[in-house]
């Protein structure tokens, strides 16, 4: 499979309280809403289209726009009812069935209306990866978002020092340095890498859950997602 | 910002540990996951000692009060309520040593000592009722058993539970009566497959899907059980003719013994007195 695209990577630091999408929705704001959902869910969407309908980078990067485009003229959030899924299912539910018609309008025009079928057993399993794929994006989107709003929270602030601390331990890929030798390279105290550390990654939680409330229905489904986030 | 699948999962974790900073106490480790949230081993520096934390997710913070009005010795009592420096709400409770109640199934107790739990659970059952709190989640991880054969309920009734499907009543509103559906689907669970079929029949009669079939309250299934452990007959079951005899024969087995022991000699002596 080639690259994936870098489309719906970086994006503005959010206001510090979100209207969830409910709110948002009932205060005549769907747009904004729907700048929320796109900003969270671009990403997963298009894994979940490339893995499930087995498309290249270019046509999953059009039916992701499309989906978006047609969201927006459809009134996708005034449609949600979040007595019935959560907004994620909701959300990936509505990508399968446009993607799947665009899909089989496509096959359509190049087999001159014959329907092709992958087997069975293939279907499942790319169903389950796609499915895997798109939950596990939706968490790398969510948690790259919080960290944007983090890092302009600390540039905002003059806690530059507390997100590099916080850059060089947490997400650090490989060997994480000791607490002495980050305390060495910022010239601080033992205790302040602690403290700094502590301080980001309660900020951090914060800004997740500032921006799951903006793509959640409300307190019950926010409590939901974050059960699901934290497990 | 791309992050790689070890820091995501990095992220994940450290970000979702409470925050312990300002408090008394210091992080040891998960105990375990509920449905209201998470329970940690930690040490309060100030008395020394370990305690349970519970970390509750937002907006549930209504459980802490409602087991403070629960003083019981089945109930674990709460030290401490509070509030993290991340917002979420926690207590502090006893650290109980013991096992969960699957855990400690597992270790085949005999059948008395699995009674004993239902009992113990029946009890807190009819006091909470008293009190009308209703616990909507009676199932094994819910309850513990102590070192020294204590039992816990945990986890109280939070309107946010709708209870674990094995347990949970068929019925549309969690009431006490959906609580006597639990107890009964525990008496279920706690039974060995060669459980005597009066002590299925209390299971299966506080199991009705009708709750106007169940037992009216939890003394009443306790009644139930104490006929069985006394060889009475139980409410639950009408008993066959033969199970009845069977049953009379054990109870009055003392007795029986001494009248046929009495026949036999009032004959032999008649016997010997006409020969």
């Amino acid at each position: 499979m080639d690259k994936d695209t870098a489309i719906g990577g970086s994006h503005d630091h959010f206001p510090s309280t979100q209207a969830s999408l409910l709110e948002a929705a009932a205060a005549g704001l769907p747009g904004e809403a729907l700048d929320r959902v796109i900003a969270l869910y671009w990403k997963p969407v298009y894994r979940f289209i490339r893995l499930k309908f087995h498309k290249d980078n270019e046509d999953a990067k059009d039916l992701t726009q499309g989906f978006f485009a047609a969201a927006l003229q459809r009134d996708f959030i005034a449609r949600f009812d979040p007595a019935k899924a959560s907004f994620r299912t909701y959300l990936r539910m509505a990508v399968e069935r446009f993607a799947a018609s665009q899909h089989a309008a496509a096959h359509r025009q190049k087999r001159g209306g014959d329907i092709e079928f992958e087997p069975l057993e293939e279907q499942t399993i790319a169903t389950e990866s796609a499915e895997h794929a798109f939950e596990r994006e939706w968490q790398r989107q969510l948690f790259s978002l919080a960290l944007d709003d983090l890092r302009a929270h600390c540039e905002e602030s003059g806690k530059q020092i507390q997100f590099l601390v916080f850059q060089a331990y947490d997400l650090e890929d490989d060997e994480r340095p000791s607490y002495a030798e980050l305390a060495a390279r910022h010239g601080i105290a033992e205790t302040s890498v602690t403290n700094y550390l502590a301080w980001a990654r309660r900020r951090l939680r914060e800004f997740v859950t500032e921006r799951l409330r903006g793509t959640t229905s409300g307190a019950g489904e926010l409590r939901e997602e974050m059960r699901r986030l934290w497990t | 910002m791309d992050l790689s699948d070890p820091v995501l999962d990095h992220l994940r974790q450290v970000a979702g540990l409470p925050d312990l900073t300002g408090t008394r106490y210091e992080l040891e480790g998960e105990i375990g996951r509920g449905g209201m949230g998470v329970v940690y081993a930690a040490r309060d520096r100030q008395l020394d000692r370990r305690v349970a934390l519970k970390v509750l997710d937002v907006a549930l913070a209504g459980e802490a009060q409602l087991i403070a009005r629960l003083e019981h010795p089945a109930v674990v009592p709460i030290y401490e309520t509070g509030t993290l420096p991340d917002g979420r709400p926690f207590y502090a409770m006893k650290l109980v040593k013991g096992a969960r109640l699957d855990r400690y199934v597992a270790g085949l107790p005999s059948l008395p000592e699995r009674l004993r739990v239902i009992w113990r659970v029946g009890e807190i059952l009819a006091f909470a009722h008293s009190h009308r709190i209703v616990h909507r989640d009676i199932k094994p991880q819910n309850i513990m058993v102590g070192e020294f054969g204590e039992v816990y309920v945990m986890d109280w009734g939070v309107e946010a539970v709708a209870g674990t499907p094995a347990f949970r009543a068929p019925d549309a509103r969690l009431d006490q009566r959906s609580d006597i559906y639990a107890l009964g689907a525990l008496l279920q669970f706690l039974l060995p497959a060669s459980a005597p079929p009066a002590l299925c029949a209390i299971a299966l009669k506080a199991m009705s899907p009708d709750p106007a079939a169940r037992y009216p309250d939890a003394p009443a299934l306790l009644a139930d059980l104490e006929r069985f452990e006394q060889g009475l007959a139980v409410q639950a079951w009408s008993e066959p003719l033969w199970h009845r005899v069977r049953r009379f024969g054990s109870r009055n087995a003392v007795l029986l013994w001494l009248l046929a022991a009495y026949t036999l000699v009032k004959s032999l002596l008649f016997f010997l007195r006409n020969h």
